[in-house]
């Protein structure tokens, strides 16, 4: 389990298995949500998360292989692509401070 | 993201959109977007069984009675050019346990299908949107609801 404090993260990286589909749409949800801050918001296959990523979102069935691809990065998983609870919680402590864990 | 000469926004081609399909089963719903993305040229004949193994890892279930099949990584080499297609199953298709209704089969190989998916999101968080595009009876209904709202130009871009 990493921690993370909000004000320390920058970028967020959202990844699926062919940073095709699910993970572009909840790419493009996150960034209207956190429109106005300074975070960015990126889609990747989860093989390629980027080294820079302060937090990734990825469905739970895809956890344990974005855990290998980058190991102490906080990670947020999800069950449900569009208004899964553990991302609004995601943004609700980024918008209004606080710590992430995963 | 790498290619950035993809991200025009793209144009739904209405010769993608059924309106009146019938699936038995999920693969068959799957077969028939693959059909359909390789009608209009954007896939080779391969890309659906890649659909059918990426559907088989995680379901793409969106919610709203939507989902999104897409194939995998190693399949992009099968996509000639980015392309989505929107097949309705007004009869709804057994997803997993989810009641499917509209299939957006996606190809994409660069991210011309982003701004489209970016209002699919849209709508799926609105439910009367939802419900229009679920109970589209034209194509150009379809087209309308997927094409990008001029005001939100460059919301995306800023990556």
């Amino acid at each position: 389990m990493s921690t993370i404090e909000s004000k320390d993260v920058h970028k967020i990286v959202v990844a699926c298995d062919a940073g095709m589909g699910s993970s572009v749409m909840l790419a493009s949800q996150l960034r209207r949500q956190l429109k106005g801050s300074s975070v960015a918001v990126e889609h990747t296959p989860v093989n390629s998360i980027p080294t820079d990523a302060d937090v990734i979102l990825c469905h739970v069935g895809l956890a344990a292989r974005a855990r290998a691809t980058a190991p102490g990065v906080v990670l947020v998983p999800f069950q449900v692509f569009i208004g899964d609870p553990a991302v609004t919680r995601l943004v609700t402590t980024i918008k209004n401070g606080g710590t992430i864990n995963g | 993201m790498a290619d950035r000469a993809g991200t025009a926004p793209l144009p739904l081609d209405p010769r993608a959109v059924r309106l009146d399909a019938v699936a038995a089963d999920v693969e068959d719903a799957i077969r028939q977007c693959g059909r359909t993305l390789a009608a209009v040229g954007a896939v080779d004949g391969s890309y659906t069984e890649a659909m059918l193994e990426r559907e088989r890892s995680i379901s793409t279930y969106v919610g709203e009675g939507v989902a999104i099949p897409h194939g995998t990584l190693v399949s992009k080499d099968a996509v000639r050019h980015d392309a989505v297609c929107v097949l309705r199953f007004p009869g709804g298709v057994d997803w997993h346990g989810e009641r499917v209704t509209v299939c957006v089969g996606i190809a994409a190989r660069g991210d011309g299908h982003v701004r489209l998916l970016s209002e699919l999101a849209r709508i799926l968080l609105d439910p009367d949107r939802a419900a229009a595009l679920r109970d589209a009876t034209e194509v150009a209904a379809v087209v309308a609801l997927l094409t990008p709202d001029p005001d939100s130009e460059g919301e995306d871009a800023s990556e």
